[in-house]
């Protein structure tokens, strides 16, 4: 009897030693990490990109002669396999020093004021243009600085080909239809879809907020309740309606070409227009520079020609990681990435895809001309709405989904729309907004 | 005799531990949480509202059947090549030994390279494949951007790729058929066929057995090669259950997708439990 209770004793012993020793393990991780952040000034930043960004690797590389910060990148996937890494990361506490990540609603699922150092105790963060603030903002405190300028989601067309058939910008929805029936019938691809890059296919209904907010001011306010939602008014309805509208002119093997092969098509001529985020400025120009001015834009037009307005999105931001070891480092390059210098030699190697974020900063000669002479021109006559994402933390997870639906006809307009206002519900229940 | 069986579950201890802390636990707490609205915040109780809102996800029915489709039509489509496959091989042919290892090729390359390796061949306008159907005189089609081809041409990317481990048990099991029995056959004057029929198949019934359950619940829980070929798409036209769970999760509803969690891992368990009971008794019998 006596052997056996020992036994027993020793097995619970070997067992519990077992336990304990994985416990340990996990305690020796922590502390080397503690101690290599001392000795050195060096941070992390992590950056969701499929390609290299030039202007944020110079600003770095002049972060590391100015203030002696050297800035480690890690480029990580793009679209939403990006948000599932940041999220494990930031449950795992795995996060670089500094995330750069979309503003407004998406920031917001992030839980900021858990996560990011808090700016709005810095004096830099008054140098943040009112709009852009806001959307980095909640009302416990302020997290990012603007990498780059704001973007809008507007039609971006080939002004060559414009001019070889004679052709003016729209001012109505049906005008522009009637422009890409003359494009259709001259041989040349009407509109470009890249649906191989799959987020670019809600671009079209996304960039049509200012025609549903310029019948329908309260909108957002009421959506934000469940009051409203896009099937109930006529205006959201037609957003969906347009995209369906715009299928029949897609080029060939649209459900496979990606978001590079739409850069490429839209600045050889071969396409008239790509409805898609003036962000692609951006790579039109690192990869075919002499031809940026070719390429113009305009706003997804409603059906008053008086009033077209363009919708706008806020540039991504750096977030500084509130339980990085480098907390002072962290916030001293998120000041210095704000300064007139970084931002000079930032745009000097980055397209400006539209207005600036930060207050009184001068475009650079570079500029193309669609942001100075095309988009510019929607700002200063203050035609200009923010993007849903950026006006409520509603906004459905599926809406890639559901618009690959409808263009790949598994929805009509009608489905289409009560599935989007359904998933929105949905995130708002899940996410507890209400 | 009694004893002696209570001193053998010490030696399991150590190994029980780490099953019930690293398996039994999460489980536990993922039954928990599929009851609550979990977010970064922290969580509140909400019933079974989950599972409700669950079954009320637009792609839910057409995963549930994408996945019926996919589990079923990979393990049947595995089961007869490879059987036909395994038997080649282990005939009386000469490359034997290089043709073994070249069916086992796709196994070593990983699913996420297999996927986005297949989904340049079987792109629409620069693919491999529609190319040289179009060299062929035929026209080739969007594979993975038509709706009612992009699921089966991810099944046949994923059979392409499982086939081999189902051959290799193949293999082994009509191996290990005792020659006597062959021999015994053909003084008795029996053609191929009938060797085939009333010998090997019916011998290798245990290797049939593994590879049906094992390409079945491979199928049910199917994810990687799916997400890395068409994401789910084009909208929900490839979505299985996992990839549904996936996206809920990725869109920050914890508690909605441990919700989806615990109805997938009970829906695989129905099917796999009595599956294998069945053919067991099937085996023994």
């Amino acid at each position: 009897m006596k052997k056996e209770t020992m036994k027993r004793a020793a097995a619970a012993a070997l067992s519990a030693v077992m336990l304990l020793s994985l416990g340990a393990c996990g305690e020796k991780k922590k502390d080397a990490g503690e101690d290599s952040g001392e000795s050195t000034h060096e941070i992390t930043l992590q950056v969701g990109s499929d390609s290299a960004l030039k202007g944020l690797e110079e600003v770095c590389k002049l972060a590391e002669s100015e203030i002696g910060i050297k800035v480690d990148i890690e480029y990580t996937v793009a679209g939403t396999d990006t948000d599932n890494l940041i999220k494990t990361r930031l449950s795992t506490g795995d996060l670089a020093d500094i995330l750069v990540y979309s503003p407004g609603a998406l920031l917001m699922t992030l839980n900021p004021s858990e996560h990011f150092i808090d700016l709005s105790e810095y004096d830099f963060a008054d140098k943040l243009d009112e709009t852009y603030r806001s959307s980095v903002s909640n009302d416990k405190g302020t997290y990012g600085v603007p990498m780059g300028t704001t973007r809008a989601g507007a039609v971006m067309y080939n002004k060559k080909l414009y001019k070889e058939l004679g052709l003016r910008v729209p001012g109505t929805w049906d005008e522009f239809m009637e422009n890409c029936r003359k494009v259709k019938d001259a041989g040349k691809n009407a509109i470009i879809c890249t649906m191989g890059t799959s987020y670019t296919v809600q671009v079209p209904v996304l960039g049509d907020m200012y025609n549903v907010l310029a019948d329908n001011p309260d909108f957002i306010a009421q959506f934000e309740k469940g009051e409203t939602g896009f099937a109930e008014v006529p205006e959201g309805t037609e957003s969906f309606q347009k995209l369906a509208d715009t299928v029949p002119f897609y080029q060939d093997g649209y459900t496979a070409a990606t978001y590079d092969d739409g850069c490429e098509m839209l600045v050889s001529g071969e396409s008239a227009h790509w409805i898609m985020l003036t962000s692609a400025l951006t790579n039109i120009s690192s990869l075919y520079s002499d031809q940026i001015n070719d390429i113009g834009v305009f706003a997804i037009p409603g059906d008053d020609p008086e009033n077209v307005g363009i919708t706008t999105w806020m540039p991504n931001g750096l977030y500084g990681n509130k339980d990085s070891e480098n907390v002072e480092d962290v916030v001293k390059f998120l000041e210095f990435f704000v300064s007139d210098k970084a931002i000079e030699t930032y745009l000097a190697n980055d397209a400006v895809t539209g207005p600036l974020c930060v207050k009184d900063v001068a475009y650079p000669e570079s500029t193309p001309d669609a942001v100075t002479e095309d988009m510019q021109s929607y700002f200063d006559s203050g035609k200009v709405s923010l993007a849903q994402e950026f006006l409520t933390q509603v906004k459905g997870s599926a809406t890639t989904e559901v618009c690959t639906s409808l263009i790949t006809g598994q929805y009509d307009v009608g489905q289409a729309v009560k599935a989007y206002d359904e998933d929105c519900f949905k995130q708002a229940e899940q996410l507890g907004i209400k | 005799m009694k004893k002696r069986t209570v001193y053998s579950y010490w030696f399991l201890a150590p190994m029980l531990v780490i099953y019930v802390t690293l398996f039994i636990i999460p489980i536990a707490i993922s039954f928990f949480f599929s009851l609550t609205n979990w977010t970064f915040e922290g969580w509140s109780f909400c019933g079974i509202e989950n599972f409700r809102t669950f079954f009320t996800e637009p792609a839910l029915y057409s995963s549930i059947g994408n996945t019926f489709i996919y589990a079923f039509l990979t393990s049947s489509l595995k089961v007869v090549l490879a059987f036909l496959i395994a038997l080649f091989l282990t005939s009386a042919i000469k490359t034997k030994t290089f043709l073994r290892s070249a069916v086992f090729f796709p196994n070593l390359v990983s699913m996420i390279a297999v996927g986005l390796t297949f989904k340049a061949i079987l792109n629409p306008t620069k693919g491999i494949l529609n190319q040289c159907l179009a060299w062929l005189g035929m026209e080739g089609r969007d594979w993975l951007g038509d709706v009612s081809t992009a699921l089966f041409a991810v099944v046949g990317v994923d059979v392409w790729k499982g086939l081999s481990i189902a051959v290799v048990i193949f293999i082994a099991g009509i191996k290990s058929i005792d020659t006597a029995y062959l021999e015994a056959a053909r003084i008795d004057g029996a053609g191929s066929w009938q060797i085939l029929k009333y010998i090997t198949l019916p011998l290798c019934r245990p290797a049939v057995n593994s590879v049906i359950l094992l390409s079945l619940i491979g199928g049910l829980k199917s994810f990687d090669l799916i997400w890395s070929m068409t994401g789910g798409g084009p909208g929900y036209a490839t979505d299985v259950i996992a990839s549904v769970i996936y996206k809920q999760y990725a869109a920050g509803y914890y508690g909605l997708s441990t919700a989806g969690n615990v109805l997938m891992y009970l829906m695989i368990a129905i099917i796999a439990f009595p599956l294998q009971k069945f053919l067991l008794k099937a085996e023994e019998g």
